[in-house]
């Protein structure tokens, strides 16, 4: 399968000299199109941190990062405009899912393609179809608020799937849900990985999951290991915080 | 593009709305305070206007007969009369007072103005019901304001006279309206003096043996006769002819009538910067400190707005959304709010200004400029919102 996203050796040290925290120690990821993996680690081993870095959010030390054939970082960011490069090329679920409360389902989904400058019907059409894939069609003029909370994570995979991105970090997007709906959406993601063509790297604590993940990688004190399928993890139970 | 302000807006319109609706109130007060300091110039202006002259002819070197107490016998009037470029001239007396009407007291200014002919100066340019006074005496003409109507007796000092003619924006620069009278009525009205003093003063004038000589009692009785009248007024109001010049008939009538002479341009400046100037400095910090006070509630209101979508603007900048786009929507949700405040504002403002006892002109240039001047308030107030949005770091919508 072609690549989706790469990182080669990302460091991040936080401060200077004698105060530096080193967050990321030089990880190493490879996550191909299509497919779907999993991120654990307990509590400030830099799941965060490397999501944050993955994310265009917070610059790394040095490292390289590649999105498909892109080099997105080299010892520096080789994009100029990190909105644009987040807007086109990542999509993001958050544990909840953080829908603007003053727009309707369609809207939430459009939004970004708007941004963009897509024309609003063309936006609109494409937040649809989506919506029909991931079958939360009929809450297309309903408001967040009025979503279940499986329904508004649908939506929230939906905004992040619109601009087709090559890459989706989700932040502990079953946090929120109870097993059968965790279960669902990790379904879903595999689905729509598969169906657009997508990295997705999904950061979880969430142990109903963690063995649904054909791969996963596992982060300890900034340095990741490989793990394979579920069952192969560490007798320490990495994953809890 | 969609408008993510609108979209905002319209999710808690209520909200929204009764914001706006206290900024309007808010702004009403503004717009009015403004409408009284137009409405004491309008009230200048109008007392100028109505007034009919000119020239003001008055006791030399005063203000008067406005700004100052102003003393000139009615025989002044006489030679002005002939002099050249004067086409008409005649005696005023102005005094405010306060009447009793129908159980309450009304505050009036009585002016005296000659009613032997009709366009004298100082008499009321028009009439919106009845007839102007015809009578020497106890007829009385009055501005609708003083709520008296055609047929009203209205007891002034000890006289009661008989309401002829009602008019109408015919004010002291005070704002009082006026109550128009004889000259020959006002005069008695203004210098008459109560009955003690007559009686204490023709007993000075009887132990006086100056103006009581023995042997000739005419001599005492005309000294009290003076003494209980007046010819005085307070100003001769001139109109000049058309083809003169103002400022040469003022010039001339100064140099030969030993009076002080004023020309319409000057009797403004009196009115409007002398006498309304403390006042309109008074309107002007009440409106520096209202805008300062709108500013302070704007920049509150959305500062608050601002902070309570912290989590959904630091999603807004992860997915994308460039920082033009969220200080567009906080800016365009600021001058939202100044809109609606400006329209209830005005519409309150409009509302309520009759119900002001003193005149409160809304001028609709005063309005432009408070449009501006609101619009102007809210997009500064938005920066302190904005430049808290902007501060949103991205990274707060991932965990950790």
């Amino acid at each position: 399968m072609a690549e989706g996203i790469r990182i080669e050796n990302l460091v991040k040290t936080y401060g200077q000299g004698d105060t530096a925290v080193h967050a990321l120690r030089g990880v190493n990821m490879s996550v191909a199109k299509g497919e779907v993996v999993g991120l654990i680690g307990p509590s400030g081993s830099g799941k965060s941190t490397l999501l944050k870095c993955l994310g265009a959010v917070i610059e790394p030390t040095s490292g390289r990062m590649t999105i498909g054939d892109r080099v997105i970082y080299d010892d520096g960011w080789k994009v100029g405009d990190l909105r644009a490069l987040r807007r086109d090329l990542i999509g993001f679920i958050f544990q909840a899912p953080y829908l603007i409360p003053f727009l309707d389902v369609t809207d939430n989904v459009a939004l970004l393609p708007m941004l963009a400058g897509k024309p609003n019907a063309e936006a609109r059409k494409e937040a649809r179809d989506l919506l029909e894939a991931l079958d939360v069609a009929h809450r297309a003029a309903a408001m967040p608020s009025q979503l279940s909370g499986g329904e508004q994570q649908r939506v929230a995979i939906a905004r992040a799937l619109v601009n087709r991105p090559p890459v989706i970090l989700a932040d502990e997007p079953t946090a929120p849900l109870d097993s059968v709906r965790a279960l669902a959406v990790v379904d879903l993601l595999n689905t729509m990985a598969r169906q657009f063509e997508t990295a997705i790297i999904v950061v979880t604590h969430d142990e109903k999951i963690i063995p649904t993940f054909r791969r996963l990688y596992n982060i300890r004190d900034g340095v990741t290991v490989e793990e394979g399928p579920a069952g192969s993890l560490g007798s320490d139970g990495a994953g809890k915080s | 593009m969609i408008s993510l302000a609108g979209r905002d807006i319209l999710h808690g319109w209520g909200k929204f709305v009764l914001t706006g609706v206290g900024l309007g109130l808010l702004i009403g007060v503004t717009l009015s305070m403004a409408g009284v300091y137009r409405g004491m110039i309008d009230d200048a202006q109008a007392l100028l206007d109505n007034s009919g002259a000119d020239l003001w002819v008055v006791q030399k070197d005063t203000l008067g007969p406005y700004a100052e107490p102003s003393s000139l016998n009615e025989d002044t009037e006489r030679p002005i009369r002939a002099m050249a470029g004067v086409d008409r001239a005649a005696g005023v007396t102005y005094l405010t007072m306060q009447i009793a009407h129908r159980g309450k007291d009304v505050r009036v200014m009585v002016v005296g103005a000659e009613v032997t002919q009709p366009g004298e100066p100082g008499q009321p340019p028009y009439l919106m019901a009845g007839r102007r006074i015809v009578q020497g005496h106890y007829e009385a003409v009055a501005d609708v304001k003083t709520g008296f109507a055609i047929g009203d007796q209205v007891k002034v000092r000890r006289n009661t006279y008989r309401i002829v003619g009602l008019t109408s924006r015919m004010v002291s620069s005070g704002g009082d309206p006026m109550l128009f009278l004889s000259l020959k009525d006002a005069q008695e009205a203004q210098f008459e003096k109560d009955a003690d003093a007559i009686v204490r003063q023709r007993a000075r004038t009887a132990s006086s043996p100056a103006l009581n000589p023995p042997g000739n009692p005419a001599v005492a009785e005309a000294v009290n006769a003076a003494q209980a009248s007046s010819t005085n007024v307070n100003a001769v109001l001139v109109t000049v002819a058309p083809s003169a010049d103002a400022d040469a008939v003022a010039a001339a009538i100064r140099r030969w009538q030993r009076v002080t002479v004023y020309t319409r341009a000057q009797m403004e400046e009196i009115l409007v910067d002398k006498m309304i100037a403390n006042s309109a400095r008074q309107i002007g910090m009440f409106l520096v400190i209202l805008a300062i006070v709108s500013a302070a509630i704007v920049a509150f209101i959305i500062y608050t707005m601002t902070i309570g979508k912290i989590r959904e603007i630091a999603v807004l900048k992860l997915i994308g959304t460039r920082n033009r786009t969220i200080a567009g929507m906080i800016l365009q949700q600021a001058l939202g709010l100044g809109l609606i405040g400006f329209a209830v504002g005005k519409i309150a403002a409009t509302f309520w200004a009759p119900f002001f006892p003193k005149y409160v002109l809304l001028l609709p240039a005063d309005s432009v400029r408070g449009f501006f001047a609101v619009m102007a308030i809210c997009a500064l107030a938005s920066l302190l919102a904005i430049h808290a949005a902007l501060k949103v770091d991205p990274a707060e919508a991932i965990g950790g």
